[in-house]
């Protein structure tokens, strides 16, 4: 999207580099040899990844990643907030993931939807005789005790696939004994690298077992879309489909935040699909369009730069009549954004930023720093792979350092060179930085706010901003004796 | 048309309001409560996590030890993250990081990796290695997959590498923690047992304790008798530690020396009789000196116990100080019994805890109405029974053995109370009966700094007493009506 | 205390040897425990008279966790005080035999059962070394003596070969080692010799051979050892005689096992398989030149 490239004052390809170097001057030779590929100075002239992804995690060096049961449990599956979602295996898993990635739910806890940890609990007996009697008698016990859901999934953890319990038979079986789609989903945390996997999985689950049993009642329009990879962290989507909804368009269904089974069925009936977290849910939204003839199209909700970009590109889209809309739909909240801009950028301005997450965040956020004066001199995923890279490169300022399953080590280094205003990334990294008086947002969930998507979210994303880089209380960590 | 689970198309349903208002009174019934409690194989909101959680919390408990999961990557991101969360701490932990073929050909290849890697990396002084369910089910040998690592030179051949073996799939987080302690414990002493060496010291084990007010206050009760002490697993400046700029991976923890001098203790007491078994079994038959277990000191009751066995184990007699502060603490109490007294409580959480929260409410003339634990055993059932049995205010009160919150749901939206002693995991169910929800268990996600007060010693009494009043009282502030919302409370 | 492992190939006679040979042990005066790790939990029926004894998995199953387990639960005795326990375990086909291994000998290490009094504990372990779980009973601090039952059968000599392979494995880091082939006799040609010869190789000793004798069969249809059943038979010298060989045997060893062409070489020395002839290979009976 941006055709200029951007510089820092300072950061060169050499600096970058030997920033690099640096930082893995402490690893033996082999983990040296194993991380060096995945950190490197972008080049935003290439088109191209300049580092090297979605390869396995390498031990002991203190990755944040996470696995393919958090990929599927954590991101596609747990935000469906009408089905029951089964963690199948011990207890921890699903209880380390309960309500912690904050997507927010409609309906009522319990009754018409559920936000709960729902596990089987295994004991040693379990693993030892196999669990599939004992799913069978808890599909029945929650189609009883939880009669409004729609679905159940069934996510099962490292020992189901250890011991090779058959899940998908028993869903099946289970299926039609209760009249109720009982979807299994091979996630077990040890396949694949990291949670990545984990969101293919559950796409691919997604297209063998829900797509297309459904159909929208209401009758079709040519302004039918599916908003897809938005997870309504902090209430997101109730700020991205209000929005769309006053450009015109009948948002059928959210995937998955605030999401419902039945609405995701059938979302093969819709004219286009809005995806957001292009890393978790492309595979869907390939897979709808080679199935059914459904275009997507990438957009970016952070900051109102972004978001005025997809708007206009979205309208390409559509007749007149939404063109029209849009228009009007920016005219309307330029000026609320400008007033935001006004009152934040003055105390943020030539501000840096470091950022580390996963998904779209550490390309799709830049914008958003950048409308209020800030500058991303650092950026990395988790989980990605070479297209986020691709997509990456353009959005960051030249020579600024890219990062791939950064370890610990690695990120303290940058940090301790780049001597960030702000670092963005995740709970793990949080305290680690603050510690160092360095400002922090996590910027996974929000950090307990949100939202931060759309014209809704932009005032609170710059407030919080603010509030991070500004707080006086930073200016206390230096003691006077 | 169907798809290939054989279910045909059919048209969107939806959720009625009709039918969400009828599920939403039927959840509430006693009917449901039945059949809710018949639940044979599904686990709703469960209170107890896993084994490695508590085992990682233990690791830290010891300095410029790093905590090493052996299992999956995503494990290691959970229990740090968990611990993250509830202290707002940092947590530095690694991983093996097993994918697929390490199921298949087992883990030494990732072990020893990892090893190399976190060595060289974080430079701790020990690594604490303990289990997430992968190499438990494969039958990865810890013993001799460590033995060849040093054979090999990936770690040097007097460098302290506990391990715990702590399958998720039993026992819980609690049990994590004992297991890791234990081998902590027995690898540090290793061949330190010296005859008639005595380090005149008190060796203090804490148990999976997440307050760190809880630590800071054991250690000032040891200072105000002038008790030398080791405490076995000190978390305090781990997960309590200053911003002053500077960020430490290892910010505390017992010493590392200190722990192995440990086996020649004058005197070796838990706190944690549920949580420290095994370690506490073998410390009697290892440990130099006395040996004593008692309840986590909770009420004045069991602080009381705490107080006279410090008392005996130090020979000083107990001072002056804490004499004045238990008069304070039962004046607190008396101040508040009001608004307790004849009041019914749940409450839920780990098995030493739980005697805690009973022994406190039974001495303010409050009913314990329903007592849930998530894994309980027939020993922790008969101590609670018995604390019922000894006080009047125990009649009614009920245990529910290896129950979970949605267990807790049903009593409390059927059979009433005024208020839940728990953590954060147990908000919806006291929302969804409108029950004031107390957080003094773990973990503790949505306050911020409970973890730093603590709820031992005569200084928990005033504070646990003071938040349950304040709350009780601040409740009918906010629900009375104008006549009746006066000055005086 | 004594460790000793029992490994062998499926069916060739592990449990009766083992069971037979501890009642041989026991008619000595010594202190045996045997620990079953094979889910199909027949390792102590002839000693204890049982069509099968409850074991510590079905238990768990039945009470729902390990905790809630007491020793004398899982622990039977029989014929010469010997003192039984299976660790039993899943159906093939389901869940994790090896996992069922791990659970029981941690339940026994746990709540006492290794009591100083035993002169022996045996372990009956499934037929081969198939994940981590059944390597168990050789880790450290457990057995440290392996016999492997074999007999002149080619499978059954692959078999304690790979078996050979997984014990110089673990004794490379632990104490495990190889204490002797044990001979149960098919009948096939020049079966001493060639198992002499296989354990010559393999650097250890053949430290009997046990005849083929029906007075197993009669006595295992009385759910007996031949030792209890008929002490004056002849077969039951034999087990005494291997009973009395194990107590005094002093010859552990780190394995060396064969590669595979000096198995097949050992094995077409003693006509126990022919020169591979190149031009038989994948042709059908049907399709052979009469």
């Amino acid at each position: 999207m941006s055709s200029t490239v951007k510089k820092v004052e300072g950061i060169t390809r050499e600096s970058t580099q030997e920033m690099i170097d640096r930082a893995l001057e402490a690893y033996p030779e082999k983990g040296k040899k194993k991380r060096a590929p995945h950190l490197a100075p972008n080049d935003p002239s290439a088109c191209s990844s300049c580092v090297k992804s979605n390869r396995k995690t390498v031990p002991g060096v203190m990755s944040a990643r996470g696995c393919a049961y958090a990929g599927a449990k954590g991101v596609v599956w747990g935000p469906i907030r009408d089905m029951v979602h089964v963690s199948h295996g011990p207890v921890g898993c699903g209880w380390y993931s309960w309500g912690t990635r904050r997507n927010l739910m409609s309906g009522k806890n319990g009754v018409s939807s559920f936000g709960m940890q729902f596990t089987s609990d295994f004991q040693e007996k379990d693993i030892v005789y196999g669990g599939d009697k004992k799913l069978a008698v808890l599909l029945r016990e929650a189609k009883e005790l939880f009669p409004l859901a729609k679905g159940i999934s069934v996510l099962s953890e490292c020992p189901v696939g250890l011991i090779g319990d058959d899940i998908n038979a028993v869903a099946k079986n289970m299926s039609r004994e209760l009249d109720l789609p009982v979807i299994p989903c091979n996630c077990e945390g040890f396949r694949g690298v990291s949670q990545s996997l984990g969101h293919h999985i559950s796409n691919d689950t997604i297209r063998d077992y829900i797509i297309e049993t459904r159909e929208f009642t209401e009758p079709a329009t040519p302004y039918d879309v599916a908003l897809i990879g938005d997870y309504n962290i902090g209430g997101d989507v109730w700020s991205v489909k209000p929005l769309l909804e006053e450009c015109g368009l009948n948002v059928k269904a959210t995937w998955t935040g605030d999401g419902e089974m039945e609405r995701i069925a059938a979302t093969h009936q819709v004219k286009l699909n809005i995806i957001h977290c292009y890393r978790s849910m492309n595979y869907m939204c390939k897979v709808m369009e080679e199935k059914y003839g459904i275009p997507w199209i990438e957009l970016n909700f952070f900051g109102p730069t972004k978001i005025k970009q997809s708007l206009r590109k979205l309208a390409e889209r559509f007749d007149d009549t939404i063109r029209e809309k849009v228009e009007a739909v920016i005219a309307r909240y330029d000026p609320v954004c400008q007033a935001v801009v006004d009152e934040y950028r003055p105390r943020l301005e030539g501000k840096k930023v470091m950022l580390y997450v996963g998904g779209l965040r550490p390309r799709h956020t830049v914008g958003a720093y950048e409308d209020l004066g800030m500058v991303v001199v650092g950026s990395g995923y988790e989980f990605a792979h070479g297209d986020d890279y691709e997509r990456t490169s353009p959005e960051m300022p030249d020579a600024t350092v890219i990062y791939d399953d950064a370890s610990e080590h690695e990120l303290e280094k940058f940090v301790e060179e780049l001597k960030p205003d702000l670092v963005g990334s995740g709970i793990k990294e949080k305290y680690v930085f603050q510690k160092m008086g360095l400002p922090f947002r996590q910027m996974h969930s929000w950090d307990y706010s949100g939202p931060y998507h759309a014209y809704d979210g932009f005032p609170v994303f710059a407030r919080d901003i603010d509030m991070a880089v500004n707080s006086p209380t930073w200016k206390l960590v230096k003691s006077p004796f | 048309m169907a798809n290939n689970l054989g279910l045909t198309v059919k048209p969107i349903t939806g959720i009625s309001p009709e039918e969400e208002a009828r599920i939403a009174a039927w959840i509430d019934s006693p009917e449901y409560r039945e059949k809710n409690f018949a639940r044979q194989a599904l686990v709703v909101n469960p209170v107890h996590a896993c084994q490695p959680l508590g085992a990682e919390l233990c690791a830290h408990g010891f300095e410029g030890t790093l905590p090493f999961v052996h299992g999956s990557q995503g494990c290691a991101s959970y229990y740090r993250s968990t611990l993250n969360r509830h202290f707002r701490e940092p947590a530095a932990a690694v991983c093996s990081a097993m994918t697929e073929d390490g199921a298949v050909f087992g883990g030494q290849a990732n072990l020893h990796e990892g090893l190399e890697n976190a060595y060289a990396l974080y430079k701790p002084k020990m690594i604490s290695i303990f289990t997430s369910c992968m190499p438990e089910i494969i039958g990865d040998d810890l013993t001799a997959f460590l033995k060849n690592a040093r054979a090999k030179g990936v770690i040097p051949q007097d460098f302290p590498l506990p391990f715990a073996n702590t399958p998720s799939f039993n026992g819980t987080h609690v049990t994590g923690y004992d297991a890791m302690l234990l081998a902590i414990l027995q690898t540090l002493t290793a061949g330190k047992r010296v005859e008639d060496r005595c380090t005149g010291k008190l060796n203090f084990i804490a148990g999976f304790d997440t307050n760190t007010g809880n630590y800071r206050e054991y250690k000032r009760i040891f200072e105000a008798f002038r008790i030398p002490y080791t405490f076995l697993a000190d978390i305090s400046e781990s997960f309590d530690s200053p911003l002053d700029g500077t960020y430490r991976p290892y910010p505390g923890g017992t010493p590392l020396d200190e722990a192995a001098d440990a086996v020649n203790g004058k005197a070796t007491l838990t706190v944690g009789p549920h949580a420290t078994q095994k370690t506490f079994a073998w410390v009697k038959d290892s440990f130099a000196g006395k040996h004593a277990s008692l309840p986590m000191p909770m009420g004045v009751a069991r602080t009381d116990a705490f107080m006279l066995k410090l008392a005996e184990l130090s020979g000083h007699p107990v001072p002056e100080s804490i004499k004045a502060e238990r008069g304070r603490a039962v004046d607190a109490m008396t101040d508040a019994h009001q608004y307790m007294h004849g009041k019914k409580f749940a409450v839920y959480g780990d098995p030493d805890l739980l005697l805690g929260y009973v022994s406190l409410l039974l001495e303010m003339g409050a009913t314990p109405h329903h007592i849930l634990v998530s894994k309980g055993s027939k020993k922790l059932e008969k101590e609670l029974q018995a604390l019922l049995d000894a006080s009047p205010y125990g009649k009614g009160a009920k245990i529910y053995l290896n129950k979970d919150l949605w267990h807790l749901r049903s009593l409390l939206v059927t059979d009433r109370v005024d208020g839940v002693l728990g953590d954060t995991h147990g908000k919806f169910a006291a929302r969804d009966a409108r029950v004031p929800l107390f957080r003094f268990g773990f973990p503790i996600f949505d306050r911020v700094n409970r973890h730093r007060f603590p709820i031992v010693g005569y200084a928990g009494v005033v504070h646990m007493v003071t938040e349950i009043c304040n709350k009780l009282i601040e409740l009918r502030d906010d629900t009375d009506d104008d006549r009746h919302f006066e000055m005086m409370r | 205390m004594r460790q000793i492992a029992i490994y062998g190939k499926g069916g060739i006679g592990k449990s009766t040897t083992t069971q037979n040979t501890v009642a041989g042990l026991a008619s000595l005066g010594k202190k045996v425990m045997i620990v079953g790790c094979d889910p199909k939990a027949d390792s102590t029926r002839l000693i204890l008279h049982a069509k099968a004894q409850a074991t510590v998995m079905d238990l768990v199953r039945e009470r729902g966790t390990v905790e809630d387990l007491e020793i004398a639960d899982v622990m039977k005795t029989g014929y010469g005080e010997v003192k039984c326990v299976e660790s039993g375990g899943p159906e093939p086909g389901v869940g994790c035999a090896g996992r069922g291994v791990i659970t029981a000998i941690n339940f026994l290490e746990e709540n006492g059962a290794y009591t100083p009094d035993l002169d022996f504990v045996f372990y009956d372990v499934l037929g081969d070394v198939v994940c981590g779980g059944f390597a168990m009973p050789i880790r450290e601090n457990k057995a440290e003596e392996i016999y492997i039952v074999v007999s002149g059968e080619m499978m059954a000599m692959y078999a304690a070969n790979n078996i050979a392979r997984g014990i110089l494995k673990y004794a490379a880091t632990g104490r495990v080692r190889l204490a002797g082939l044990i001979c149960n006799s098919r009948n096939t040609d020049r079966e001493a010799e060639l198992i002499e010869a296989l354990a010559k190789r393999l650097g250890t000793q053949m430290i009997h051979f046990v005849p083929r004798d029906n007075q197993v069969q009669r006595a295992e249809l009385r759910r007996m050892t031949v030792i209890e059943y008929s002490a004056q038979h002849k077969q039951a010298d034999e087990y005494r005689q291997l009973a009395r060989k194990i107590a005094d045997n002093k010859m552990l060893v780190v394995p060396k096992p064969l590669q595979m062409e000096e198995l097949e070489e050992l094995l077409m020395e003693y006509g126990i398989i022919a020169d591979e002839d190149e031009a038989v290979v994948g042709v059908a009976e049907a399709a052979c030149p009469a």
